[in-house]
């Protein structure tokens, strides 16, 4: 039972839209969530990534993040919102993306530099890392969106240690309180909100086809943990079969 | 919204100064003939008042330029023309679509010989539409000159000029032939209007038909079908009805030159940098902002014209994806756009102009998903597109080719649409797949016709042992072209040891092996 000074403490938080801070269980059946449209996550994550707060999609290289990002985007222009993607990098691929079911039309695609990022100078790649932040952080603020992913999958987590701690933070403040999922995806954890949650992804490729001219990628078996925000609890881990087939060309 | 000013027959004052009562009220003007003037009334609400209030104060305008003059407000601009014809002193009719027709009901039928349409009670009305006779030359009543004058439609009609039988040229009289003047009974309430004119069946055949059937009003013509006023008296008979019904054809024609959206300053000194031009920007964008609010306009494209101190024009435009007029949006986008594409030299003269369109009301959906405002969405892209340079920024597009590479983007503009709730999601989702751009080349061993090693030249891209493999899938194109855009490749997808997932391909004329991206 609250006192009225807790109360009114918490009324004096919420009025200055800092109650986002507050330690305190939430219900994830009244928590507003963009679905992912992958019916396995959504079930982890209690409906979807939390909205007005900044989650993770962390993996390596073939882990699935990029399968997740794009099944949360074609959700969310199924569910004729509109999305951004600040592709840091520049390695977005429409014609896959719309093959998964990705609207083009109501993507906002923010391309990075077009660089090599395995080779790329560190000046380089760090320039490019912060023109995205500062992009994704505009977008963030103008609001409207169903989803904004920032994708920095490809850059070394190294990278990101030498920005400013403020700078997450600072993204989640912005985020706070809207109606806008905001979606971070690179290789480490790196700045989620306290609400927020970050989903670790590993990934096997599942090979059909049983003679060498029939053989095919059948998909990715891809396993994830939810790591669920500063109250520590870890979501259960499960697997989402991509059985579709992979077609180049 | 429209209003119709006209000079009383026996009145004092000039059309001209009947023109300059109605454009202080409102740019959009044109003059019908010598003594009358139309004008748009929409959005005078907000700075006078309610419909009554906008024509008494247009009558008082008129007075004080010298001008006894008729006004009457109706929602279509040929009710606004009848009523003032028909009614001395100010009339105010409802504004609602279906009550023009209720409006002029009462009024009797020759009152349509004096539509501009037919040439009638227009004094000195001459076919260029311009070239105007002034009253004293007109004659007292006007009609033996404006039948002289008669020949192509004008531009200030209310009906398109197209019908002969609607715009009829001057009808080729036989010689002694006397002229018969109709005079139709007068309507329901005779001593509201004033006397209607008669009507001469040379010129007013269909007219003097109508009344041969024995309508009286124009609520008699405006409750017969239309499509069989069509079928017997063609173009000429719809255009009567529309009018009986208190329809305009085409929409108001403002005479004179558009009025241009710009503001300029000369400055004392040059300026140097954009932090200081911010604050000449803000000034121009108020002052821009509010001739834009006054003539109910928005800015659909804005031109900066910096002249510079090495004497050379630093000229910037500027296309706007909806019409706006914010001060502040207005000033950012320049200042964004200046931000990307700086002045060489110091500043001068700095010119604001601004291509308009009519504002537009956005009324938004109870079912579909809210989008960002236009202004807000046009900052945004701005913003962008200065941060990360404008081809950096917008929608992917789909390219007509088979050629995976291909890619292109188009401008970000989403329309709003209801959420489609037929579509599901896929059972499973389909691999998603990071293409490098800039493909990376790679040195692959081949064993037995597959990749057996796959080798990076990107030292932080993963190579080793292929663990599976799948492919060849041939794809090629534009081998026909000159310009050397072709491609014939073989594509394989490898996985190498650690789980990494590549795509590779091997172009077939020279052999060589990169990585088209990863699977993930």
């Amino acid at each position: 039972m609250a006192t009225p000074a807790l109360k009114h403490l918490e009324h004096l938080l919420q009025t200055r839209r800092l109650d986002g801070t507050l330690l305190k269980p939430w219900s994830q059946d009244t928590r507003p969530a963009a679905p992912t449209g992958i019916s396995a996550l959504d079930e982890a994550l209690g409906g979807g990534l939390a909205r007005g707060e900044l989650s993770e999609l962390v993996g390596a290289r073939s882990s699935g993040r990029t399968s997740a990002l794009v099944a949360t985007l074609a959700a969310a222009t199924r569910r004729s919102g509109i999305v951004a993607l600040v592709d840091a990098c520049d390695r977005f691929d429409p014609v896959s993306a719309a093959e998964a079911g990705v609207a083009l039309d109501r993507v906002l695609w923010v391309r990075g530099p077009s660089m090599t990022v395995e080779m790329a100078r560190p000046g380089l790649l760090d320039r490019a890392v912060r023109q995205a932040l500062r992009a994704f952080d505009l977008i963030i603020r103008s609001g409207g969106f169903d989803v904004v992913a920032l994708d920095v999958a490809d850059v070394p987590p190294v990278f990101f240690r030498a920005l400013p701690a403020a700078t997450w933070m600072r993204l989640a403040r912005a985020n706070e309180g809207s109606r806008t999922a905001c979606l971070l995806v690179g290789a480490a954890p790196m700045g989620r909100s306290a609400r927020g949650v970050t989903v670790r992804l590993e990934a096997r490729a599942r090979w059909a086809g049983d003679s060498l001219q029939s053989r095919r990628l059948g998909g990715l078996g891809v396993e994830a943990t939810v790591g669920q925000g500063r109250l520590g609890r870890d979501g259960a881990a499960w697997a989402v079969g991509a059985e579709a087939a992979c077609t180049p060309a | 919204m429209y209003a119709c000013l006209i000079r009383e027959p026996a009145g004092a004052g000039t059309g001209a100064a009947l023109e300059t009562a109605a454009r202080a009220c409102s740019p959009r003007v044109a003059r019908i003939g010598p003594d009358a003037v139309l004008f748009d009334a929409r959005g005078l609400t907000r700075a006078i008042g309610p419909a009554s209030d906008i024509a008494r104060e247009v009558a008082r305008l008129a007075a004080d330029h010298g001008v006894e003059a008729r006004v009457a407000i109706a929602g279509s601009m040929t009710a606004a023309w009848l009523l003032a014809r028909a009614t001395p002193g100010v009339t105010v009719a409802p504004f609602a679509r279906r009550a023009q027709a209720a409006a002029v009901s009462t009024l009797p039928l020759s009152w349509l010989s004096t539509l501009p349409d037919f040439r009638r009670g227009v004094a000195g009305w001459s076919n260029a539409g311009a070239d105007f006779v002034g009253p004293a030359e007109a004659g007292p009543s006007g009609r033996q000159n404006s039948r002289q004058a008669s020949g192509a439609s004008g531009g200030a009609g209310f009906s398109r000029p197209h019908a002969k039988a609607v715009g009829r040229p001057t009808p080729r009289r036989r010689k002694g032939a006397r002229t018969r003047h109709y005079r139709l009974a007068p309507g329901p309430e005779p001593g509201v209007f004033g006397e209607p004119p008669p009507l001469v069946p040379d010129v007013d055949e269909h007219l003097v038909t109508l009344a041969r059937w024995g309508l009286r009003t124009l609520g008699d013509l405006a409750r017969l079908p239309r499509a069989d006023l069509h079928a017997r008296l063609g173009p000429a008979g719809v255009r009567l009805h529309q009018a009986a019904c208190g329809e305009d054809a085409v929409p108001l024609v403002p005479a004179g030159a558009a009025p241009r959206f710009l503001e300029r300053v000369e400055l004392e000194w040059p300026v140097e940098g954009l932090e200081p031009l911010s604050f000449v920007l803000g000034r121009l964008c108020d002052a821009l902002s509010s001739s834009l609010e006054r003539a109910n306009r928005g800015a659909v494209g804005l031109t900066t014209r910096l002249r510079l101190v090495t004497r050379e024009t630093h000229a910037r435009a500027l296309r706007l994806p909806a019409p706006m007029r914010d001060a502040r949006v207005l000033r950012t986008l320049i200042q964004l756009d200046l931000e990307s594409h700086p002045p060489a030299a110091g500043i001068d003269v700095v010119e604001i102009e601004a291509d308009v369109a009519p504002a537009t009301i956005v009324q938004g959906s109870l079912l579909a998903r809210a989008m960002p405002a236009g202004e807000h969405l046009a900052t945004l892209l701005a913003r962008l597109g200065a941060l990360m340079g404008e081809s950096r920024v917008g929608a992917p597009a789909p390219v007509d080719t088979h050629d995976d590479r291909a890619v292109a983007m188009t401008a970000f503009a989403p329309a709003s649409r209801m959420p489609s709730s037929g579509e599901s999601p896929p059972a499973a989702p389909a691999p998603g797949f990071r293409r490098f751009r800039l493909p990376i080349a790679a040195r692959v061993s081949v064993s037995r016709g597959l990749p057996a090693r796959v080798q990076p030249s990107a030292r932080g891209l993963p190579g080793g042992l292929v663990v599976a493999a799948a492919g060849p899938w041939r794809s090629s194109g534009r081998w026909w072209s000159l310009a050397g855009d072709g491609w014939d490749r073989d594509e394989w997808d490898v996985e190498v040891a650690g789980g990494h997932l590549y795509r590779l391909s091997r172009d077939r004329a020279s052999g060589q092996w990169v990585i088209e991206g990863a699977v993930d």
